[in-house]
């Protein structure tokens, strides 16, 4: 799907407020948008808001064989997905330039950076260390990915426990969860990025530019820093030419927009960690609860359905003595006698099978009776509808057709049906082996 | 009855509605802790390939939280595409798209269900033609046959079979079944039956939901 | 009976009892409802409205603008191809906008229209099977208020079509009274893009923000939001 194209007006307006020293969100230049940093229930997974953007980040880890140039170093592995929530021309799969882009910029400032202490994630050297895995999920876009991208890259990375792991001799025990409390990665420091929009061959700059923003930008720079005034990674892109000191300028503002932004995670992080501690509800859940008393108008409504004890009882009650009549009930039974063999192995969905087969040519014929009462039935229980109404696209007209192509191809299924049974047959017996073993 | 339903009431469900700036609908739902959000845009402009010419045409793209999609999202995505198909009047929209994103964000059980109803919640967001609404629910049946609405993933992982039923919002009728594992035809049926009834809670719920977000505007 | 007016209706949903047309007993049905056979669908979420004495309709909420015949909408020009232009408005598919359906244009008069302008038309064909056409003229020729609008001026942005059909109703105090001591030229387009062009940048801005920002309020709170922003513009002159 295409984006809304940008308009010469929207351009010109952009180019004009920007000269005047005035955003059309109402900030000033060098203001951020307001940031929001949510975790989930499960260790390692946040959402972070920058105003309209938002993004969400997932760590998961396993056990892998370390690189053979790096024997005694963990892994950490870094992926930003565009999805297509974000954006109509962003697609599902494949990576776009600006993906390319984003991506390597996120992995160059956490990996090269250092932030991570991968040698703590050594198991044993040259045969297992731990791989971790950051996955940043793009939700919506309106501008400035990146720096969202890399706050929630990093607080995840933060939030995130591993097993904890025992070596003793060759011996390798990873601990459940359950079992013995998991252990944080060590995270060295925290690098964040801060990108500014350059207007009119740099006399201009934004912080923190908006999707509108960033589409009429002559080009832009993001500096990654930590708090400690170091910084990871610097990239100038587009059409601009900028000054040394205008570049210093830049990394100074950074600085202050750095450390506001670290003091807000350890503030998150914090927050986290005593709710978690009182045993108060935390995740995704109580985030949109809170906002909730913020009166953010177009929030749906939260119930709780603490249906009673009753209820089950009424159920079975009414499973018992269901509307449909009872002599069609054993009509069913009837049925699975013949099915009986196939049910064991109704699995994993996929398209819908249910085209006339094998075995169910023999009871088709019941069924038809089966499925014509209980469209009687329904047309009983609808007051509005009248005959007329459902005779358009009831099950009714399917049934008979469904019962005329049978009837032609019943003998040869019969015969189908009979060899399916040996062969679902067989492979029971397999699956009967497999069990033994285990 | 020996073999009572063991839980007979959903998890707490929340929902946000409209909290995606960009797509045309979105929402998230909670059911439990378990977390999903989904997003629609359309009807959009259709790629040539896959134009049809008297109906729309349905993307879903399912996204896991973590990896690469393999088969079993892939068949999750099928599931919830067919679903979709069967409830949006496509044919008002030819030669258009409709494109429909659904994260998972956290799963504690229940995630296909949490996944179409919050693609439901979605399309109602969107204001998009429907011929009616679906509702989907999920059950486990453990080893001594009681029934567990909603189950949740410790839940699931005890299972004999875990089913989904996804009913529509006129007759509650099936829409799609899903089930894994082995039961019986009397277990099926009382499963049936059993997330039948706790459908009209779900749709109770969307009616309560856009009742309040309509109500304001 | 009218008593479902007014209430929140979801797809599926049946509507009985609507009010006939005492001379032909026929309903007309709106946006959002559907007949099938007897009965009448509900397709969209929404509320249903009602107009005497048997006109029935669904006001949803939705983002996504669908072409409808004779609305005037804003779109973008994106190509010139040949004879016409094609415009984007927000909908499935580009519309197009021949170059001789401007006033006074033709074929030696070529309308001045350039690739990334806002056009302000009305649609002459808008059809689910075909592809949407616009025209900058009214049936006697003129432009009366439609062509190339803003340009190097004014600013455009999107809002819900929701908020538009409420800012254009009759009984919508918003556009009256942000106007009272605040000069600005609006445009609203059915597709849900408002452009606007107020006496400053900031003026401009704060008039946009507002109408995006009343897209939830009622009357009152409107009135209180627009007595607030007219001492700010006191304040910026």
């Amino acid at each position: 799907m295409r984006e809304t194209p940008l308009t010469n007006c929207e351009k010109d307006f952009v180019k004009k407020s920007v000269a005047e020293n005035r955003r059309i969100d109402g900030r000033q230049p060098y203001d951020t948008r307001k940031a929001k940093i949510t975790f989930g229930v499960d260790r390692g997974s946040c959402q972070v808001q920058l105003g309209q953007t938002r993004v969400f980040a997932q760590v998961s880890c396993e056990v892998a064989e370390p690189k053979p140039s790096r024997p005694s170093d963990g892994i950490l592995f870094v992926n930003l997905e565009l999805s297509p929530m974000a954006c109509p021309s962003f697609e599902a799969g494949r990576l776009s330039d600006y993906g390319v882009e984003l991506n390597r910029l996120l992995e160059r400032c956490l990996k090269e950076s250092r932030c991570l202490d991968t040698e703590s994630l050594c198991i044993t050297t040259g045969e297992k260390v731990w791989s971790i895995r950051v996955d940043v999920h793009v939700l919506n876009h309106d501008g400035n990915i990146i720096d969202a991208a890399s706050i929630a890259a990093i607080s995840v990375l933060a939030h995130f426990r591993r097993p904890d792991v025992t070596v003793s001799g060759t011996e390798i025990t990873i601990h459940p969860i359950e079992e013995r409390d998991p252990v944080p990665l060590s995270v060295h420091h925290m690098p964040l990025c801060v990108t500014f929009a350059f207007f009119e061959q740099g006399k201009y700059l934004v912080v923190d530019p908006t999707d509108l923003e960033e589409k009429v930008m002559d080009g832009k720079m993001v500096i990654g820093m930590n708090k400690h005034r170091e910084i990871c990674t610097l990239q100038i892109t587009g059409d601009i030419q900028l000054e040394k000191d205008q570049v210093l300028r830049c990394s100074n503002i950074a600085v202050v927009k750095v450390t506001e932004m670290t003091e807000l995670i350890h503030k998150a992080l914090d927050n986290d960690r005593q709710v978690r501690a009182s045993g108060g509800k935390f995740g995704f859940a109580e985030s949109i609860s809170i906002e909730k008393v913020t009166s953010n108008q177009m929030k749906g409504s939260e119930i709780n359905m603490e249906d009673a004890e009753e209820q089950a009882s009424a159920l079975v009650l009414s499973d018992q003595d269901s509307e449909t009549p009872s002599d069609t009930i054993e009509d069913e039974e009837t049925v699975v006698h013949v099915l009986n063999k196939g049910v064991g192995s109704i699995g994993q969905g996929g398209a819908s099978q249910w085209t006339i087969d094998e075995e169910e040519a023999e009871k088709m014929q019941t069924e038809v009776k089966f499925k014509m009462t209980r469209t009687k039935s329904a047309h009983k229980n609808l007051p509005t509808a009248t005959d007329g109404d459902l005779g358009d696209n009831s099950e009714e007209e399917e049934t008979i057709v469904l019962g005329q192509d049978m009837k032609i191809i019943s003998q040869q299924e019969r015969q189908n049906s009979q060899k399916m049974q040996t062969k679902t047959g067989d492979v029971k017996m397999k699956k009967g082996k497999k069990y033994m073993k285990k | 009855m020996s073999n009572s339903s063991k839980r007979s009431n959903l998890r707490v469900m929340s929902a946000e509605l409209s909290l995606l700036s960009r797509p045309d609908g979105s929402a998230t739902l909670f059911q439990g802790d378990t977390c999903v959000m989904s997003a629609v845009y359309g009807p959009g402009e259709v790629r040539i390939n896959k134009e049809q010419i008297d109906r729309a045409t349905v993307e879903v793209i399912y996204k896991p939280r973590s990896g690469l999609p393999g088969c079993t999202e892939k068949s999750q995505e099928r599931l919830i595409r067919n679903t979709c198909e069967t409830v949006l009047l496509s044919s008002l929209h030819p030669r258009s798209s409709v494109s429909l994103t659904v994260q998972e964000m956290q799963n504690s059980g229940s995630l296909l269900a949490c996944c179409i109803n919050s693609m439901c919640l979605a399309l109602l967001d969107s204001g998009m033609s429907m011929k009616c609404l679906v509702a989907a629910v999920h059950c486990v049946l453990d080893f001594e046959g009681a029934v567990f609405l909603d189950a949740t993933d410790k839940e699931e992982k005890g299972a004999q079979a875990c089913v989904t039923f996804v009913f529509d919002s006129v007759d509650k009728n099936v829409v799609m079944v899903h089930a894994v594992g082995k039961y019986s035809v009397e277990q099926f049926n009382k499963c049936m039956s059993v997330c039948r009834t706790a459908s009209a809670d779900i749709f109770h719920f969307y009616r309560e939901t856009m009742t309040k977000k309509l109500k304001r505007s | 009976m009218v008593d479902h007016v007014g209430t929140v209706f979801l797809p599926g949903d049946t509507i009985h009892n609507l009010n006939k047309s005492e001379k032909t007993g026929k309903i007309i049905i709106g946006p959002g409802l559907r007949q099938e056979s007897e009965t009448i669908i509900v397709s969209k979420p929404g509320i249903l409205r009602h107009k005497e004495p048997n006109i029935y309709w669904i006001d949803s909420h939705q983002k996504k603008y669908v072409p409808v015949k004779g609305e005037q909408v804003l779109g973008v020009v994106t190509a010139k191809a040949g004879d016409v232009f094609r415009v984007d408005v927000g909908g499935s598919e580009q519309a197009t906008l021949s170059y001789l359906s401007f006033e006074g244009a033709t074929k030696r008069n070529r309308p001045d229209v350039k690739v990334g302008d806002i056009v302000f038309a009305r649609f002459l064909v808008a059809n689910k099977d075909m592809e949407p056409e616009l025209v900058c003229m009214d049936g006697a020729g003129r432009s009366s208020g439609m062509g190339v609008i803003g340009r190097d001026r004014g600013f455009m942005f999107t809002c819900s079509l929701n908020l538009i059909r409420k800012i254009l109703s009759p009984g919508c105090v918003l556009l009256k009274t942000l106007g009272n001591g605040n000069r600005f030229e609006i445009t609203v387009g059915m597709n849900g893009r408002v452009w606007i062009h107020g006496r400053s940048v900031v003026d401009t801005i704060m008039v946009a923000n507002a109408i995006s920002a009343a897209e939830f309020m009622d009357k009152d709170q409107i009135r209180a939001m627009c007595s607030k922003l007219a001492d700010r513009f006191i304040v910026v002159e």
